[in-house]
């Protein structure tokens, strides 16, 4: 009964992930922690192996679009795995209620910025297509590198953190400051997570902080709701599917807080 | 230098990815439904399996696309790759922790 509940649990997590490009793992480890009594460290835990396969997922269709960078992607993951293997360690040594704290604040963070931009998550170019209606990506010379590693390093230290994919930093400054296109900017962003999400996963996976019989229905859930999620996305208006979003979001941080402060009896 | 030109290269990175999360479905899938039947440490260890494999796939993937650059004489990013996958592997090794 409690894994079929998983797998719907994923399912929709899943599902708004992929409608609104905003990671499912956001969601699943504060739900874990709150609803299903999971300690925060395994929540994290067991939500990096959904995080791993909606980017094994996703990112294969990118990388068939040809708009992924995996020169880039692979320089980038020196810094994000490695940011991600540290942070991921020394989480072995956080007491509870800091991890809440970060977790409750980051997701208050994201839905603060998220409405500040009045929902709109993704800032999506137009692909454009050529005559076999292959998608043309104009040249471009990625610049400033150690400024993208340093990026990169932060990004994949919150990932090994909280489990999430990070790339609400990677997009905007491979974007504006490594002078990579948008697209590109985020296929390549995407494909990163799974290094960097596995690279901690591993850490968790080895001090016991990963539950195989919650992580396996959560990942099957996660795996069918995101690729329906990515046929329906075309198709349907996602501004509200993000207001909803930011909805859970922000009760969840609500109730991350009440945790807290009632000491876990809330 | 680091546009987007081998499509051949793409696809063998995409074909890795791709056999590795529909794997960890089915396996994963596999141990769900094995559970509802047969209780105890046979769904369990088929679910670990799962879980396993996915935790491996983005090192096969850099892998892969690291000897992909051997093969093409471009030693820079090859040993980027290998410098990706020592990460990997030390998280592996010293990723102990508290328990």
């Amino acid at each position: 009964m409690l894994s079929a509940l998983l797998v719907l649990l994923g399912f929709f997590a899943g599902l708004l992930g992929a409608l609104t490009g905003i990671g499912g793992g956001v969601m699943l480890t504060p739900i874990l922690a709150l609803h299903f009594g999971i300690p925060i460290r395994q929540a994290i835990g067991t939500s990096l192996v959904a995080v791993i396969t909606t980017s094994a997922a996703s990112s294969s269709v990118h990388l068939q679009r040809h708009t992924t960078d995996i020169r880039l992607g692979m320089t980038l993951e020196l810094a994000t795995a490695f940011g991600a293997a540290v942070t991921a360690y020394l989480v072995g040594y956080f007491n509870r209620n800091l991890l809440e704290g970060l977790f409750a604040g980051f997701l208050l963070y994201s839905s603060v910025m998220i409405l500040l931009r009045r929902g709109k998550v993704k800032d999506q170019e137009e692909p454009v297509l050529d005559g076999n209606g292959e998608t043309v990506i104009p040249p471009y010379e990625p610049q400033r590198y150690p400024l993208g590693l340093a990026a990169s390093l932060v990004a994949g230290g919150l990932s090994g953190l909280l489990g999430i994919g990070g790339g609400p930093i990677k997009v905007p400054v491979m974007f504006i400051f490594m002078n990579v296109p948008l697209m590109v900017a985020t296929a390549t962003s995407n494909f990163m997570i799974g290094v960097t999400a596995a690279a901690s996963a591993i850490v968790y996976y080895r001090r016991g902080d990963i539950l195989v019989e919650i992580a396996a229905p959560l990942a099957v859930g996660v795996f069918v709701g995101s690729l329906l999620g990515a046929r329906l996305a075309p198709r349907i208006r996602t501004k509200y599917v993000v207001y909803l979003l930011v909805a859970i979001m922000l009760y969840l941080a609500g109730h991350l807080f009440v945790h807290l402060l009632t000491g876990g009896r809330a | 230098m680091s546009q987007i030109r081998e499509p051949a290269f793409d696809r063998v990175v995409a074909l890795v990815l791709r056999v590795g999360a529909f794997g960890c479905f089915f396996i994963m899938l596999a141990g769900l439904l094995v559970g509802f039947f047969v209780p105890g440490r046979i769904p369990q260890n088929i679910e670990r399996a799962g879980v396993l494999l996915m935790l491996a796939t983005p090192a096969v993937r850099v892998l892969v696309a690291g000897v992909l650059f051997l093969r093409e004489k471009d030693w820079k990013f090859g040993a980027i790759s290998f410098g990706v996958l020592a990460i990997l592997l030390l998280s592996a090794i010293f990723g102990i922790g508290e328990h």
